[in-house]
C-alpha cells in the first residue's frame, strides 16, 4: 500500500482495499461468519473514512456531493497525482 | 476506482427470445460505434483533457457508457436464453453459437471482433470532443437501425431509452467543446495544444 501524504485519504486506501479484499474472499466463502463479520466492520470503517475525507476535501463518489456548490467539478482528478 | 452496483441503469426485461435481433443488437456490444468503444474512448481521452469541466464530463459520460455495455449484454443475454439447435440453426445465430455457445463476446453484427482501432485518443480536446460528438451520432444511428429492426415492446424500450442518452451525450459534449475553446484564443482554436505545448495563449482583445 502506498503511502500518500494526507492521513485521511490514507485512511480510504486502506479501509477501501480491506473492502475490496474481502469482498472476494466472501465471495467464494459466502458462510465464513467471520469473515462476514470482518466484512461489517471493514464497511463501517470505510464508511466513516470516506465520509470523513468527504467532508474536508468534497465528494469521492458522484452520490455524496452535499450543499449547493457542484464540487465534484472542481476538485483534483485522481490520476493528476494529488490524491 | 470503480465499485459496481447491482442494477441495470434502466431495466430490461424480455420474455420472447430472439436470436436474429440478438445478432444485430450485439454490435452495440463489440462493434464500430458500440459501448464499449464508447466508454473506453471517453475514459481513455480524460488524461489528456486539460480542463475540470471536460475531465469530469469524460469520467462521467465514461462510466455511464460502461452501465450501457451492461444493459445491452442484458438484452443480448434475454434474447438468447433456452435456444434449440433448431432455433439457432433457423435464426442464423449458428456461426455465433460455434464459437461462443451462448456467452457474451464483443463483436459487430457482421461477427468483425471488437478492436480499439474503433476509437481515437487524439492527446487534443478539440480533436477528441469533434471524434465524441461523431461517436455518439454513429451510435444514435445504430440505435435508429437496430430500431427499424425490433417489434418487440420489451426489446424497443431499453433501446429507446440508450437511443436517447446519445443525444444527450452528444448535447453534453457540445457544451464541453465550447468550454474548451473558451479557454483558448478565439481568433485561432488551433494555434497549439492545450494539453501538450507549454505555451501560454496570447491575451485576448
Amino acid at each position: 500500500m502506498t503511502m500518500c501524504e494526507n492521513a485521511l485519504l490514507q485512511k480510504v486506501y486502506e479501509t477501501g482495499f480491506a473492502l475490496d479484499e474481502v469482498t472476494l474472499y466472501l465471495d467464494t466463502h459466502p458462510s465464513d461468519n467471520q469473515a462476514i463479520e470482518y466484512y461489517q466492520y471493514v464497511k463501517r470503517m470505510n464508511q466513516e473514512a470516506m465520509a470523513a475525507y468527504e467532508k474536508v476535501y468534497g465528494p469521492l463518489m458522484i452520490n455524496q456531493v452535499i450543499g449547493n456548490g457542484w464540487n465534484w467539478v472542481n476538485n483534483p482528478w485522481p490520476w493528476e497525482g494529488g490524491m | 476506482m470503480w465499485r459496481y452496483e447491482k442494477r441495470l441503469q434502466y431495466p430490461v426485461k424480455i420474455s420472447q427470445t430472439n436470436p436474429k435481433l440478438a445478432q444485430f443488437i450485439i454490435s452495440q456490444y463489440g462493434g464500430p460505434d458500440g459501448e464499449s468503444a464508447a466508454a473506453m474512448r471517453y475514459l481513455s481521452q480524460r488524461y489528456a483533457m486539460p480542463y475540470k469541466r471536460g475531465k469530469a464530463i469524460l469520467t462521467d459520460i465514461g462510466t455511464e457508457e460502461l452501465g450501457h455495455w451492461e444493459i445491452i449484454a442484458s438484452i443480448v443475454h434475454q434474447l438468447t436464453r433456452n435456444l434449440t439447435p433448431k432455433e439457432i440453426e433457423e435464426s442464423g445465430f449458428g456461426p455465433y453459437y460455434i464459437d461462443h455457445t451462448t456467452g457474451i463476446w464483443p463483436q459487430a453484427a457482421g461477427g468483425i471482433p471488437f478492436n480499439a482501432c474503433e476509437f481515437q485518443s487524439k492527446g487534443d480536446p478539440i480533436t477528441d470532443l469533434f471524434e465524441d460528438l461523431a461517436a455518439e451520432q454513429k451510435a444514435r444511428v445504430t440505435y435508429d437501425n437496430i430500431l427499424r429492426m425490433v417489434k418487440d415492446q420489451d426489446v424497443c424500450d431499453p433501446i429507446r431509452f440508450l437511443r436517447e442518452r446519445e443525444i444527450v451525450h452528444f448535447q453534453r459534449f457540445g457544451e464541453a467543446l465550447r468550454d474548451v475553446q473558451d479557454h483558448l484564443d478565439s481568433r485561432n482554436f488551433y494555434a497549439f495544444n492545450p494539453a501538450f505545448d507549454r505555451q501560454t495563449p496570447p491575451a485576448r482583445q
